[in-house]
């Protein structure tokens, strides 16, 4: 069934595409996290705004990403564009989301003490509001991060320069080897979670304050 | 433009109509493996959630594991399971079976979630006015949690509706069909025309999905709860923590 | 009423009954210490105490929601425990503070809830719904189809009721039923039920934590502290003239003199009599009645003998015929229902010494004064040691 020997016989094939599994996802994150920040400082400023933003995103949310990808290819054919561009995408409607949370979720009075105390514009920006808020943008970054991933491995439908670990399960299929399949897929599953491990650790470093997620943040999936 | 009158012509073409491989032969396959995907993830999931946001037992572990399906990536999932059913059937191991479990395991967690939160959400005094009235267990989960709970539960299913129509797209990258087909093939013969036409046609479906879900609940959620004051009780929360196919 | 014969109420009685949550500790809040009283049928029984003392728990144990550690409840001398529970349950009515209306379903459905369970064909729930709806004053035309969203706090309390009545239960188990709306519904809500009541003669265990409230609704008082001990098992007067102990007396309030006065009634007392004059009537009559009383005013009342106002005698013309200019501004009016509490009140408040007594047509039938009502105050006044022991009641 898994010709286990093979994977091990192969390792080294899987670093190379590791790496490039990570490079391309962090492109996309960081990226994501960019456009998402402004526009989420955008939708705080300008309540009005924040609606559709977070409209649009969901419905590119709700078009699964082998269409996305598939839809940029006449456009900007078979390149590093057309991957990233909806792994951005789908990084942003996380990211906006959590963000404007995040500083939602800073209490009134305290921004009023920090006013009182004589905290202005940027610095009041920094030193009191990020801080706060973030709790809940390390979430969002945890979510993104492991989301996007996921979705590197579907790139390999653009061919062999892309894919990273899903690269072995595009040929793996090509080549009706199994065996193959299942590495590319356990690998990607691999790194997900070790990156989320990393990302937790990290969390709970910055973030000592806050306690374990409670069922609120599980919360029904919409 | 000359992508859009591309993916007219390919749209609009009869040749694309009939055939093994036409677009409605596609777009069957890709809502008949949906189906029968949604329906054995709530046969699994509904249950479940059911008990154990009727008994309050198995909460955490539900909930842990329901986080954890939550970051598993699609593909992969897929991926993990082609090796197992394609030893049980060459053919279908590759084209069907890992995409239905992996559907499956994707739809469960928002299903078993959304049940049990909405029924664990049922206010504790309605439920125990209920007994009080002398309504046996079962008749207290079938006549007063069940339905208190449904908006919650509806859009379980909506989204779990969503998730499945988006994996099943990509079940064509192991030879599946559905109208994932048609973005695979396009790619690979360079044909534009097809594979826009195919990102139309299912942004088409799960836009579709979205909204039959989101219309057939409301006749099945009593005229009490939409009112709104009486769903205090119902935990109606749009979050967006699936993770796209 | 309805168009079968009434189930008799039944009785209730509690026999040593105890609920512990530690096995070993005593005395903790919620818990019940040997419970002993026995509510006769058709009356009505008020838990009272502060928070802690049982109350709720004690009723919760008559519907077995909560299962007593030791002891028996006996329901017309059957042991409840014995029962199906389901069966139990069916035929207790239930309604607390929160109301617990299903939401999903309609006024009308809600109140046929135990009755569809019972098997009743649908014809007859439908109208023993329209029934009880009217009873607790809801038109049903315009209630059944609404949905519990839609009502306010005081209606929804009512279908509670309702709902509670539906299977016409021998008992009903209310738990501060009132308690979530404000006063003023609260007090129409109390008054409507005791009318209730006196149709229908349940047996009814009401607790609550409020004094008033208890003293108000109860024929029986118990009254519990923490730890669930019954300090005090009797009628509402009892408890107020005679408490058993100190946190009794405490609980019941320094001002348990004046909650007495809520006990009795204007109709109760013989009212004084007082020199009328009718409008239009000749004056040098008029003065000749007024010096051969002692008090220095005469009430002026018309064709109807309503009161118009009071006339010193002093003011009174010495020819021609008395007009109603010469009236000064009334005493409170008082009828034979008023609580001497609230006359009391009015005369205080008023800054008056006199209230002015009429019957249902408004007709002057006498006065009462701030003397008359304190002199009552004496009279029923029981001693100011606690008694010993708890007072027994009579089945």
């Amino acid at each position: 069934m898994i010709r286990w020997d093979w994977i091990v016989d192969h390792l080294d094939d899987l670093l190379p595409r590791a790496s490039q599994h990570l490079y391309l996802a962090a492109i996309a994150i960081v990226a994501g996290f960019i456009i998402s920040f402004a526009l989420a400082i955008v939708s705080i400023r300008r309540r009005r705004l924040y609606p559709p933003i977070i409209a649009l995103s969901g419905i590119l949310y709700t078009i699964p990403s082998l269409a996305l990808f598939a839809a940029l290819v006449p456009i900007t054919g078979l390149s590093v564009l057309t991957a990233e561009v909806p792994l951005i995408i789908y990084t942003i409607l996380i990211f906006v989301r959590n963000i404007v949370a995040g500083f939602d979720s800073v209490a009134a009075d305290v921004l009023e003490a920090a006013d009182g105390m004589g905290y202005r514009g940027l610095t009041r920006l920094w030193r009191v509001e990020v801080p706060l808020a973030l709790p809940l943008i390390v979430a969002g970054v945890r979510l993104a991060t492991v989301s996007t991933i996921g979705l590197v491995a579907v790139t390999g439908i653009l061919g062999d320069r892309f894919g990273g670990l899903g690269f072995f399960m595009f040929e793996g299929y090509r080549r009706s080897f199994a065996t193959e399949i299942f590495a590319g897929a356990l690998s990607s599953v691999l790194l997900a979670v070790a990156v989320d491990v990393v990302l937790v650790t990290v969390q709970r470093r910055l973030t000592p304050w806050t306690r374990p997620p409670r069922l609120e943040q599980v919360q029904a999936a919409a | 433009m000359n992508l859009v009158t591309e993916t007219a012509t390919w749209l609009t073409d009869p040749r694309h109509w009939q055939g093994s491989g036409a677009i409605p032969v596609r777009l069957l396959e890709h809502v008949e493996l949906s189906v029968v995907s949604l329906l054995i993830a709530a046969a699994i999931a509904v249950p479940l959630g059911l008990w154990i946001g009727h008994t309050g037992r198995g909460a955490t572990l539900a909930v842990n594991l329901a986080n954890l399906g939550r970051a598993l990536p699609s593909l992969a999932v897929i991926g993990l399971i082609v090796p197992i059913t394609a030893a049980i059937d060459p053919q279908l191991g590759f084209k069907v079976y890992p995409t239905v479990i992996g559907m499956v395991i994707l739809a469960a967690p928002p299903l078993l979630v959304n049940t049990y939160v909405g029924i664990s959400g049922v206010d504790r005094e309605l439920v125990e006015a209920g007994r009080a009235m002398g309504l046996r267990e079962r008749q207290v989960l079938g006549q007063v949690e069940i339905p208190v709970a449904v908006p919650v539960i509806g859009t379980g299913f909506r989204s779990a509706a969503v998730q499945i129509v988006a994996t099943a797209t990509l079940g064509a990258i192991f030879g599946g069909g559905g109208l994932g087909r048609f973005l695979v093939e396009g790619i690979a013969q360079n044909n534009d025309g097809m594979v826009f036409g195919g990102v139309v046609l299912i942004a088409g479906l799960a836009l579709l999905t979205e909204l039959l879900f989101t219309l057939a609940q409301r006749p099945l959620t009593s005229p009490g709860l939409r009112a709104g004051g009486g769903a205090e009780s119902a935990v109606a929360a749009r979050a967006d923590e699936i993770s796209p196919a | 009423m309805s168009d079968q014969p009434r189930r008799a109420a039944a009785t209730v009685e509690f026999r040593h009954v105890t609920k512990r949550y530690d096995a070993r500790a005593k005395g903790t809040p919620g818990a019940v210490n040997d419970l002993s009283l026995t509510v006769p049928a058709g009356k009505i029984c008020v838990l009272v105490g502060p928070s802690g003392c049982g109350k709720t728990t004690s009723l919760k144990m008559v519907n077995r929601l909560i299962e007593p550690t030791s002891g028996q409840i006996l329901i017309d001398g059957q042991d409840a425990a014995k029962r199906d529970l389901t069966d139990l349950r069916r035929s207790i009515g239930y309604v607390i503070q929160q109301v617990g209306l299903f939401p999903h379903q309609t006024i009308g459905e809600n109140v046929g809830t135990v009755p569809r369970l019972l098997g009743w064909p649908k014809q007859r729930i439908r109208e023993r719904s329209d029934e009880l709806l009217g009873l607790v004053g809801l038109d049903p035309g315009r209630y059944r189809g609404r949905y519990p969203s839609q009502l306010s706090g005081g209606e929804r309390q009512r279908v509670g009721v309702a709902r509670a009545l539906a299977a016409d239960p021998p008992i009903m188990l209310m738990d501060e039923p009132f308690g979530a709306v404000d006063p003023i519904v609260r007090e129409r809500l109390q008054n409507e039920f005791l009318r209730l009541q006196e149709e229908l003669a349940k047996t009814i265990l009401f607790v609550t934590h409020d004094i008033d409230e208890a003293i108000k609704m109860g024929d029986l008082v118990a009254v519990m502290q923490v730890g669930g001990v019954l300090a005090q098992f009797g009628s509402p007067a009892e408890i107020l003239a005679s408490p058993a102990s100190e946190f009794v007396a405490r609980f019941v309030g320094a001002d348990r003199g004046l909650k007495r006065l809520s006990l009795s009634r204007v109709g109760d007392l013989v009212p004084d009599q007082v020199v009328t004059v009718s409008v239009g009537e000749e004056a040098r009559v008029a003065r000749d009645r007024a010096k051969a009383d002692d008090f220095p005013y005469v009430l002026l009342v018309d064709g109807d003998r309503k009161p118009v106002g009071w006339v010193g005698d002093d003011r009174l013309p010495e020819a021609g015929t008395v007009g109603e200019e010469l009236a000064i501004p009334m005493s409170p009016l008082l009828n034979r229902r008023t609580t001497l509490k609230d006359a009391l009140s009015l005369l205080l408040d008023a800054d008056v010494q006199v209230g002015i007594v009429v019957d249902r047509r408004g007709a002057v039938q006498g006065v009462v004064t701030v003397d008359t009502i304190a002199e009552r105050m004496r009279e029923t006044a029981g001693s100011s040691e606690f008694s010993r022991e708890l007072v027994e009641v009579e089945a």
